[in-house]
């Protein structure tokens, strides 16, 4: 694992600036964000409700925010200031930003194999069979490419999404609770088909969870986020113990006995 | 039954839907999806054709593109003809009375979509128009279906309009609901009985066609 953790001096893959108000008054949100991702994994961590969602969004151009700008692999996709309003702003089709939503949003009118050869337009007819087939391998749902989605389970339907947005080719993977429908060990395996696909195209992912346990496991980087800012970045044993502290203490635990069931353990 | 009438009737109705499809459409998609404040203004005005009497549409369209306007001798000047008492005029006529039966069940397909759906194809690297064609239009499709059987059904049931541009000439104007008035006005119930049935008939198969296809539409996707 420790090829992929963050080498000094590797220039950030993403960097953030968002400022955006969703709402007005006491019920408005306010995200403001900024931060670098030079990890091959990144993993947001936060609790529902604190802008997570929303970063990704802004990421793959979903979500124009007030103020801000956003850079890919040095290219800056967006950027707007608060007062001279737009002056770039790559729309979602052209940025490469590939999002897994929790919602999988796989087209009910085409197949399982037509949803995937969806971002595969134009490529000879055999050849998209064969990327087809093998993403649909990756992801255990292989016997699913002639149904149709309205036949499918929910973590089914996860799969598929996961193995279109691959076939789109992205040059960043945004993952937005992607597994939340699939059983414990599915999750596993998947997330770490994943990580060796990401390997092998040099993507960067970055993740959002709201899962302590999956954030530490699955991020060479953590960021934790809260009410529409980030919190903390780091290693995930630095950020996620203090967090882990603060919600034991938030649970009425003591350091103490903290300390005692660690022993036990 | 007037088989000239008859065909001058499918013949209008035809071109009319197809017309009002193309139209439809961009129309009724900006109407599903846009901020613009123009929205609720624009929404109204196409609406309008349901409650106004067409003869106020057709009065405003006779003196509107008219000779005493410049648009009005613009078109007669390319037509060749002026727009009145002509087969064209019918067209621009039954466009504008129909475009609430197209655009009305367009935008309620287009609203039904699930956001979430457009938001996939952009980010899996599909524009505006590609979105359009290979998502938006697929899963609207019983809306379409539905804007075309509506467009041609009213179409063909048409009345005051047709007679305030068009007039009542055999062959170029006189469509089917404009002979059963001259054949009642003729005492010649036989032959009118025999154009109402025929009317009616196609309005109860237009609508049922919609109704079927909306029942089916619920367990379509």
């Amino acid at each position: 694992m420790s090829d992929s953790r963050v080498l000094p001096g590797t220039p950030p893959w993403l960097r953030v600036r968002i400022d955006h108000r969703f709402g007005r008054g006491a019920d408005g949100f306010h995200l403001r964000v900024s931060f670098e991702a030079r990890a091959a994994r990144t993993v947001v961590f936060g609790p529902s409700g604190s802008g997570k969602s929303s970063l990704l969004r802004a990421i793959a151009g979903l979500l124009e925010a007030d103020a801000g700008s956003i850079e890919l692999h040095g290219e800056p996709v967006w950027r707007r200031s608060a007062h001279h309003g737009g002056e770039r702003n790559l729309p979602p089709e052209n940025r490469r930003v590939g999002l897994v939503m929790q919602s999988p949003a796989v087209f009910p009118h085409l197949t399982v194999a037509g949803n995937v050869a969806f971002p595969l337009r134009g490529m000879e007819k055999s050849k998209q069979r064969e990327r087809v087939l093998r993403l649909l391998q990756m992801v255990e749902a292989d016997s699913l490419a002639e149904r149709r989605p309205r036949e499918l389970s929910g973590g089914q339907l996860q799969r598929v999404a996961i193995a279109r947005t691959l076939a789109a080719e992205p040059r960043v993977l945004l993952l937005d609770e992607p597994f939340s429908a699939l059983d414990a060990n599915s999750r596993l395996r998947l997330s770490h088909n994943l990580q060796i696909w990401a390997r092998e195209y040099r993507v960067p992912i970055l993740a959002v969870t709201h899962n302590v346990e999956e954030a530490f496991a699955s991020g060479d980087e953590v960021l934790t986020m809260e009410d529409g800012r980030v919190r903390a970045q780091g290693a995930p044993q630095d950020v996620l113990a203090s967090e882990r502290a603060r919600l034991l203490l938030a649970l009425g635990v003591t350091p103490q006995r903290q300390e005692r069931t660690a022993d036990n353990v | 039954m007037d088989t000239v009438a008859l065909w001058l009737t499918l013949r209008l109705a035809l071109v009319t839907t197809a017309i009002l499809l193309v139209l439809g459409v961009p129309l009724a998609y900006w109407l599903a999806f846009t901020r613009s404040r123009w929205r609720t203004p624009v929404q109204a005005v196409c609406s309008l054709p349901i409650v106004l009497p067409p003869t106020v549409l057709g009065f405003y369209l006779l003196v509107g593109l008219g000779p005493g306007t410049a648009i009005g001798r613009g078109i007669a000047h390319l037509l060749g003809h002026p727009l009145a008492f002509s087969f064209a005029g019918l067209v621009v006529g039954s466009v504008l009375y129909s475009l609430p039966f197209a655009v009305q069940p367009l935008i309620a397909g287009f609203a039904a979509i699930d956001r979430s759906m457009l938001d996939a194809a952009a980010t899996l690297g599909s524009g505006r128009l590609d979105r359009i064609r290979r998502v938006v239009l697929p899963l609207a499709r019983g809306s379409l279906v539905t804007a075309a059987v509506l467009s041609f059904a009213h179409t063909v049931g048409e009345f005051g309009v047709v007679l305030m541009i068009g007039g009542n000439l055999p062959g170029a104007t006189r469509t089917l609901s404009i002979a059963l008035y001259d054949q009642v006005q003729d005492f010649q119930y036989a032959q009118a009985n025999r154009t109402a049935i025929f009317l009616l008939a196609i309005c109860l198969v237009a609508l049922t066609l919609v109704y079927s296809r909306q029942r089916r539409g619920n367990d379509l996707v």
